[in-house]
């Protein structure tokens, strides 16, 4: 393979790898900069997007856990993939309804710490549901049969990049662009904008901020579901997936700059190229590597690439 | 009937009476201002009547109907409007939006998918944005970022925002705090113009005794938490009690 196919390979695989950084982070932050809530059981909405996409997508077959236990070893809808893309963000949108209802809303004004500690123990607990119900062991999540191979067109076609990760970067950056207008450009937006500034002031106008705030939460979770559908069948299906991933989808928040969506697209794009450029040449230094750039990112430019340079409020 | 009333209204930090036994009344279309020391009350009072604190005991009624058990966001709703103390807009956001989020807030306070219209579309709360803009002379600068604007014309911005809310009554306090001579002079103007325009009721909180000389009906002055003097602005300038408490020193 020539050395600028390689390259292009590399760096297709850094964007698609960044992709699913961006949907993770996206969400994160504008929780983090709406609500002012740590939430570290975004993983955990992953999980859950990983493990309905898989079950509505395809049937498996469980080889441990209660549910092949209970005689439920063969499970799933085996609807395919575009179905399971459009249902499972609906699915964790209420899943973040619920929990912005019972977890966020009453941690709201408490300390980060706190927060911190009940939304990790909340991933922890997730866990190990999905470890007792589907068994610890990897699920087979494969690419959709008519994605696997690289995308029959000009030129893509040479490069050795299966067309599911093209669909990943497709989809990343429709979503994303969809958040962005609905933030930029919608009375609901206008709202989100204001109450991240100034909550106070934006109820004494006569504004309850409790609404608004329910659909940010459910909006960030329905991104996490759509990140664990798409990076599903890229990566082995287990029950520590989320809180695996819940590191660099944090990083990427921090170094993009909180509350900023473009900072969350230009963390997650660096952090993926960075690292798919690592694990092609010194691939023992990939995980080292995230961490560096992280560490560098914070020590010269602490409010992150893209965020303002004084914390709200 | 008087647009708001206040009735034995008493607030008691600790063993501090910050209000005793108001008895205030605002008849619909005055411009009444209140007066009065440091300490005496006054943003006691204002944050009483905007449900910003609880009485110790007392009503307060707007339009005849009490209010000490609404939200301060239902307050808002039902017309009652403050400009506050210290510069509140939104400096990130446009002009435009500031004025925007104002007129949002009274349309549907309490929202649910109207939230998602895209914000050109010429509904109620642009069209009433745009007015707003146009009344406080800030409609060519709509689309600059509030945090750009001189210092005057944020404050202009501020009452264009509690004006948005198109509220029966203004709670205005110390809006020309910081402003140089001609910007004070620029902002009486607009009381004025807004008066005559959109026949407001005003309730004034200020400091400079030119400017409650000049735009206040009636004066009300307090004084350790309590009335201590109450009437036009010619009974006020020649009220011993007033002099002694108040104004003892100024010239006038």
């Amino acid at each position: 393979m020539s050395f600028h196919i390689e390259a292009i390979t590399v760096l297709l695989n850094g964007l698609q790898q960044g992709a699913i950084y961006i949907l993770l982070a996206v969400g994160l932050s504008i929780i983090l900069g709406t609500l002012k809530f740590v939430n570290f059981a975004h993983g955990a909405l992953y999980l859950i997007g990983t493990y309905a996409g898989l079950l509505i997508a395809l049937e498996v077959n469980l080889t441990s856990g209660q549910l092949q236990a209970w005689g439920f070893g063969q499970l799933g809808l085996g609807l395919g993939y575009i179905p399971a893309l459009l249902i499972v963000p609906f699915v964790v949108f209420v899943v973040g309804l619920a929990m912005e209802r019972w977890v966020v809303e009453p941690f709201k004004n408490r300390p980060d710490t706190d927060q911190i500690l009940v939304t990790f123990g909340l991933a922890i607990i997730v866990q190990e549901l999905f470890r007792a119900f589907f068994g610890s062991s990897s699920l087979p999540f494969s690419q959709p049969s008519w994605a696997q191979g690289p995308p029959q067109v000009p030129f893509l076609a040479a490069i050795p990049i299966s067309s599911w990760r093209y669909y990943v970067i497709g989809i990343t950056a429709v979503l994303v662009l969809i958040v962005y207008l609905l933030v930029e450009f919608t009375d609901f937006g206008l709202v989100v904008r204001a109450g991240t500034r100034d909550p106070e002031m934006v109820e004494l106008l006569g504004i309850r901020l409790s609404r608004p705030y329910i659909v940010v939460f459910g909006i960030g979770a329905a991104l996490a579901g759509v990140a664990g559908v798409v990076g599903g069948p890229l990566n082995p299906v287990n029950p520590t997936i989320g809180n695996e991933i819940l590191v660099p989808a944090f990083l990427t928040v921090v170094i993009g700059g909180v509350g900023s969506i473009a900072g969350a697209v230009l963390g997650g794009v660096l952090f993926g190229v960075t690292q798919a450029v690592l694990v092609a040449t010194y691939s023992a230094w990939a995980q080292v590597g995230l961490y560096a750039i992280a560490a560098i990112v914070l020590l010269v430019r602490p409010q992150g690439l893209l965020g303002e340079a004084e914390v709200a409020p | 009937m008087a647009l708001l009333e206040t009735e034995n209204l008493v607030k008691e930090f600790g063993g501090l009476v910050a209000t005793d036994e108001v008895n205030l009344s605002v008849e619909e279309g005055e411009r009444v201002s209140i007066i009065g020391p440091n300490g005496a009350g006054k943003s006691t009072l204002v944050n009483l009547i905007t449900r910003r604190l609880d009485p110790t005991s007392g009503d307060i009624r707007f339009k005849g109907e009490s209010i000490v058990g609404h939200d301060p966001h239902e307050v808002v709703q039902m017309g009652v409007s403050k400009s506050f103390q210290t510069a509140s807009i939104f400096s990130d956001l446009t002009v435009r939006e500031n004025a925007e989020i104002a007129a949002l807030a009274s349309e549907h306070g309490s929202f649910g998918f109207k939230l998602l219209e895209h914000r050109d579309s010429l509904t109620g709360v642009h069209q009433v944005a745009r007015d707003t803009l146009d009344a406080v002379g800030l409609l060519d600068q709509a689309d600059r970022q509030a945090s750009e604007l001189p210092y005057g014309d944020k404050r202009r911005l501020e009452i264009g925002i509690a004006l948005a809310a198109e509220p029966d009554l203004l709670l205005m306090d110390e809006p020309t705090a910081g402003m140089s001579p001609e910007e004070t002079e620029a902002t009486v103007d607009l009381v004025e113009e807004v008066k005559r325009e959109l026949g407001l009721t005003f309730v004034l909180i200020e400091h400079d005794m030119e400017i409650v000389f000049r735009i206040s009906d009636r004066i009300v002055v307090l004084n350790r938490g309590q009335v201590i003097a109450e009437g036009t602005p010619d009974e006020i300038k020649g009220d011993a009690a007033v002099q002694e408490a108040y104004l003892g020193g100024v010239e006038l």
